[in-house]
């Protein structure tokens, strides 16, 4: 006899997969990084910032800015889309206030999930500098730049599609020097990766 | 004795049928009005409850995962040190607090305009500390090429 109601296992599941697809898609395209495993620096830290912008913030802060003003046009167009800018920078007294671990903590979210290391500059002087961008496609979906010195730690990360031809517009402006910014295509990614 | 209880209940019967005609008798079709069964509605609200579970447990997860512990409200913010001389006019807070004051009327309470004005130096301040950095880069590349 056939039964009045019969389910296949194939339904739930189904479902389960639609319910979770856009979660999974949202994972595989963040470009936010965790840095809350740096936090305990800030009680050894001489000088502490930290910006946490996220998507609502952004929104607000651009409403603030003015399209009269060229400088803040420019920064508006830069933020346009992006979903969130997050700080942290730490300022020593001393030498070794924090250990390599707590780079890792860091370093090791941008060795994955299409991250691409643009730029590695050591120098005994300024320390470690590493620009990292995110591709979705072809597309910029993050940046992140990771600046390690015997007495620093900084990490900026700006989630969302960053215009870097925009953001080479700042140049001079903000108190900023001329950066000579260009926009780059594509590369390969790091070995290290 | 004859057959005639067998086939139409007439005669003498056997006692021996008789017995079998009690035990069977509980077997024999007793009619009664058709039920049909009721649909189980339990498997598809079982389904329904499980989506509306995860698509919860997702929500918050996805929350969580999207905020730092520290709310960004209550970010901290201290001028760094290695921030280069800037546009005085853009690094004090309290012109621009005035000066975009009599510009943005749509932000309707103060309150709002206040967190506004605030996730605004946020932004400006990790933009200068950003293009600082670049700038850095920019130098440090540049004198390695040449």
């Amino acid at each position: 006899m056939k039964p009045l109601f019969h389910i296949n296992i194939r339904t739930p599941l189904l479902a389960l997969l639609l319910v979770f697809a856009p979660a999974v898609m949202a994972q595989v395209q963040d470009s936010r990084i965790q840095m809350a495993g740096l936090d305990h620096l800030t009680a050894k830290a001489s000088q502490t910032v930290e910006v946490n912008l996220d998507e609502r913030l952004m929104r607000i802060a651009a409403k603030v800015l003015s399209d009269k003003d060229e400088d803040e046009r420019q920064v508006k167009k830069l933020v346009e889309g992006i979903k969130g800018v997050y700080v942290k920078s730490f300022q020593f007294e001393t030498d070794g206030q924090y250990v390599a671990a707590d780079v890792e903590t860091i370093r090791t979210q941008l060795r994955g999930r299409g991250w691409t290391r643009l730029v590695n500059v050591t120098s005994k002087k300024e320390g470690m500098l590493e620009v990292y961008l995110l591709f979705n496609a072809d597309q910029v979906g993050g940046l992140a730049v990771l600046h390690t010195d015997d007495r620093e730690l900084t990490v900026v990360n700006i989630v969302g599609p960053v215009d870097l031809d925009k953001l080479a517009k700042l140049e001079g402006q903000l108190g900023i020097p001329e950066l000579g910014i260009e926009s780059p295509k594509k590369s390969k990614k790091d070995d290290e990766k | 004795m004859n057959d005639d209880y067998l086939w139409d209940k007439t005669g003498q019967p056997d006692p021996e049928i008789q017995r079998l005609e009690e035990i069977l008798g509980t077997l024999r079709y007793q009619p009664k009005p058709l039920v049909i069964p009721r649909r189980n509605y339990f498997p598809l609200l079982a389904i329904a409850a499980s989506l509306l579970l995860a698509l919860l447990a997702g929500g918050i997860w996805l929350r969580v995962r999207s905020h730092d512990d520290v709310p960004p409200q209550q970010a901290t913010m201290e001028t760094p040190g290695p921030v280069p001389p800037v546009n005085k006019s853009a690094v004090n807070p309290t012109p621009l607090v005035a000066h975009n004051r009599r510009r943005h009327k749509s932000v309707s309470s103060a309150a709002e305009h206040q967190e506004a004005l605030m996730a605004k130096e946020q932004l400006m301040l990790a933009l200068r500390l950003t293009t600082q950095k670049l700038h850095l880069v920019h130098i440090k590349t540049q004198h390695k090429v040449g």
